[in-house]
């Protein structure tokens, strides 16, 4: 039944032993990576088919509060079949000498996958900075200057952020005296003081650097147009996702206060001005790419800081979407990394590409019938039934937001489409492998597209699931004596009465 | 009274160090000392950590037979704060190692000196003309063609190497 575990350890142990086994046996290093990928994907699928409702699993046989909790629901486990999904596509299958950058993806699949999965706190942060280490050494891995110079910078800000998500979980242990994230939800009524409510805030800015959030994301532009497109794909596609993921989960669990939900709001507003913003400003794709993200992300903060299970399914909606699309349109860098004015008869060089780049545009603008429509209505629509002053200043912010993406998308499209000189057309001709990788993209976005009723209705049975505090605490503490049980009912009646 | 007082001196010496390493971070010019202001910084967290944990009158938590009725102070911190001083560790070799690597590539240790030829080598990549320049003249100006930008981005990065 601890079948799980494996999607953490076996790329784990993967990714220590590949230097080794590269060793003795090159071929052999080279098929090791995406075997355990798909392992892990057979994990995490066949507990996603299985499931009927959400399972925690003590690892080593303690019981929680005491052991180590892997959370199990709907939205642990899409994150935790994603990773190797996205990870497969954007594997370096043409790296044959090598092995340090497979080493470094291994170890960020598997502490990517126990960041999703896990349901304590210092475990999180563990398998945070497992993230962080491998995100760095793939970030330098051009060996360039540049690369490194912005990958010391993302190191500091990311070490930065460690130290206050750390004092953040002091601060709850001060409080609480736990870490497991369901104990901390029976004790939610002791964190709502000012040194509970200010450990959320310096954990929010702590893991929020990964998520780009907006005081802290000075490192995005960089890191992306200095790293490869495969690994600006992964960073902010899957990894930003994963930050965003345990923000939420503390969110659910034990702050359901306005002042927490305010903070994520007015945060996620300013990534949204802050991004869009530049991206507009932004002359080459590559850093219009990573400032748009930021925006993007920012309106993933302000669907989840909507209360109640309305912002939960905006939120999912926005994240998936985004992590579709990113990637695609990272990968289009790979040959167009130059400045925006060359771009022009990017169209007739390859036509393909020029029309993915048109889909994932209006999908991420949020053209009607495509993915991105529909999931930024359901963020409208959650704003307006929020309706306070602030949820409706986050819908002016977000429709301006909206209009300023039309504007630099459309624009590039256009000098896409624009005759160029022969000469530079040539150099932006997209090799068959990079467009294989963005038609997967592509794909997955056209058939979300055709499935969007029954995605729709799965959505909505993943919000309402994991926006559900007493169910989280419930499956945690299921197999506990009366007194926990009587509590939870004690929760359960006093959220019936909020 | 007095394990009062002490209690906030030991929460607000850590608390200090949090500071102290961040404003380090924020204000310092020089990448090494900033690498030394992250330490100091982290010194702080594992501390809170361990005096969030921390009993005057309590032993270590070590089970001797003999005093297994005393109290001991909570362990929990302890181990959690043996993990981060490793990964700190792990964070600061990293750390270091780019410093180094830093400073093989760019002849300089100052933060801002290198943010600068950083937004220059991104530009020169993408051959947009860099918006940093001092050199640059304000106003309008005939702006060279594209093309010619391009090659001289190339040579910008021809003379780099």
């Amino acid at each position: 039944m601890n079948n799980i575990a494996f999607t953490v350890a076996l790329p784990l142990l993967a990714a220590f032993l590949l230097p080794i086994i590269s060793n003795s046996s090159k071929s052999a290093a080279r098929f090791i990576g995406p075997f355990v990928l798909l392992a892990m994907l057979g994990f995490s699928l066949a507990y996603f088919n299985m499931l009927e409702h959400p399972v925690a699993i003590a690892l080593g046989g303690f019981r929680p509060p005491l052991g180590i909790t892997f959370h199990l629901d709907n939205l642990s486990l899409l994150m935790a079949s994603i990773i190797p999904l996205i990870m497969l596509v954007l594997w370096p299958y043409a790296n044959i000498e090598g092995y340090r950058e497979e080493s470094l993806l291994l170890l960020l699949a598997g502490s990517a996958s126990g960041l999703a999965l896990s349901g304590d706190l210092f475990n999180i942060y563990v398998f945070y900075e497992l993230l962080s280490v491998a995100s760095f050494g793939l970030a330098a891995a051009n060996r360039t200057g540049a690369a490194f110079a912005a990958t010391f910078r993302y190191l500091v800000m990311s070490g930065l952020g460690t130290v206050l998500a750390l004092t953040g979980i002091g601060l709850i242990y001060t409080q609480t005296g736990t870490l497991n994230l369901a104990h901390i939800g029976l004790l939610a009524s002791q964190l709502n003081n000012p040194a509970g409510l200010s450990a959320f805030a310096l954990i929010v800015i702590g893991i929020g650097v990964k998520a780009e959030i907006f005081p802290v994301n000075g490192w995005v532009p960089e890191v992306y147009s200095t790293a490869s497109p495969r690994i600006s794909a992964l960073l902010a596609g899957l990894i930003s996702k994963l930050a965003v993921l345990v923000i939420v989960r503390l969110l659910v669990v034990a702050y359901q206060g306005p002042e927490a939900l305010t903070l994520l709001l007015v945060l996620g507003m300013l990534g949204i001005i802050w991004g869009e913003l530049s991206a507009w400003r932004s002359k080459d794709l590559k850093r219009m790419l990573s400032f748009s993200s930021i925006g993007q992300l920012g309106m993933v903060l302000v669907a989840f800081s909507i209360p109640g299970e309305a912002g939960m399914v905006a939120g999912i909606a926005m994240m998936l979407h985004h992590l579709v699309v990113k990637p695609g349109l990272f990968m289009l860098t790979e040959h167009w990394n130059g400045s925006l004015n060359k771009l022009a008869g990017a169209a007739k060089s390859s036509p393909l590409a020029a029309v993915l780049f048109m889909l994932f545009a209006l999908s991420l603008i949020g053209v009607p019938p495509f993915p991105g429509f529909w999931a930024k209505l359901l963020l409208v629509t959650g704003l307006v039934e929020a309706n306070t002053p602030l949820y409706l200043t986050a819908l002016a912010v977000l429709l301006s937001a909206t209009v300023i993406e039309a504007h630099y998308l459309m624009h590039t499209a256009i000098r896409m489409y624009s005759k160029g000189k022969k000469k530079q057309v040539k150099k932006l001709h997209q090799t068959p492998f990079t467009l294989t990788i963005i038609s997967v993209f592509a794909v997955v976005l056209i058939t979300a597209l055709i499935t969007m009723a029954p995605l729709g209705n799965k959505l909505q049975h993943i919000a309402a699931e994991s926006s559900d505090r007493a169910l989280y605490i419930n499956t945690t503490f299921a197999a506990r004596h009366t007194p926990v049980r009587k509590q939870i009912s004690l929760i359960k009646q006093q959220s019936k009465v909020q | 009274m007095t394990t009062d007082l002490i209690h906030w001196l030991l929460y607000g010496g850590a608390m200090g160090l949090i500071v102290i390493g961040i404003v380090g971070v924020v204000t310092l010019n020089n990448i090494f000392r900033i690498v030394l202001a992250l330490a100091i910084a982290e010194a702080g967290a594992n501390l809170l950590l361990v005096i969030a944990g921390y009993r005057f009158d309590a032993i270590a938590p070590i089970l001797t037979g003999s005093s297994a009725n005393q109290l001991m102070v909570d362990p929990v911190p302890q181990a959690m704060v043996l993990t981060s001083i490793v990964i700190g560790v792990g964070i600061q070799a990293l750390a270091l190692a780019l410093v180094v690597k830093v400073y093989q590539n760019y002849k300089t240790l100052d933060i801002g000196e290198i943010h600068q030829q950083l937004s220059t080598d991104i530009d020169n990549s993408s051959g947009v003309i860099s918006l940093l320049s001092s050199e640059q003249p304000a106003g309008e100006r005939p702006l060279p063609e594209p093309s010619a930008q391009h090659e001289t981005a190339q040579l910008n990065q021809g003379g780099d190497k």
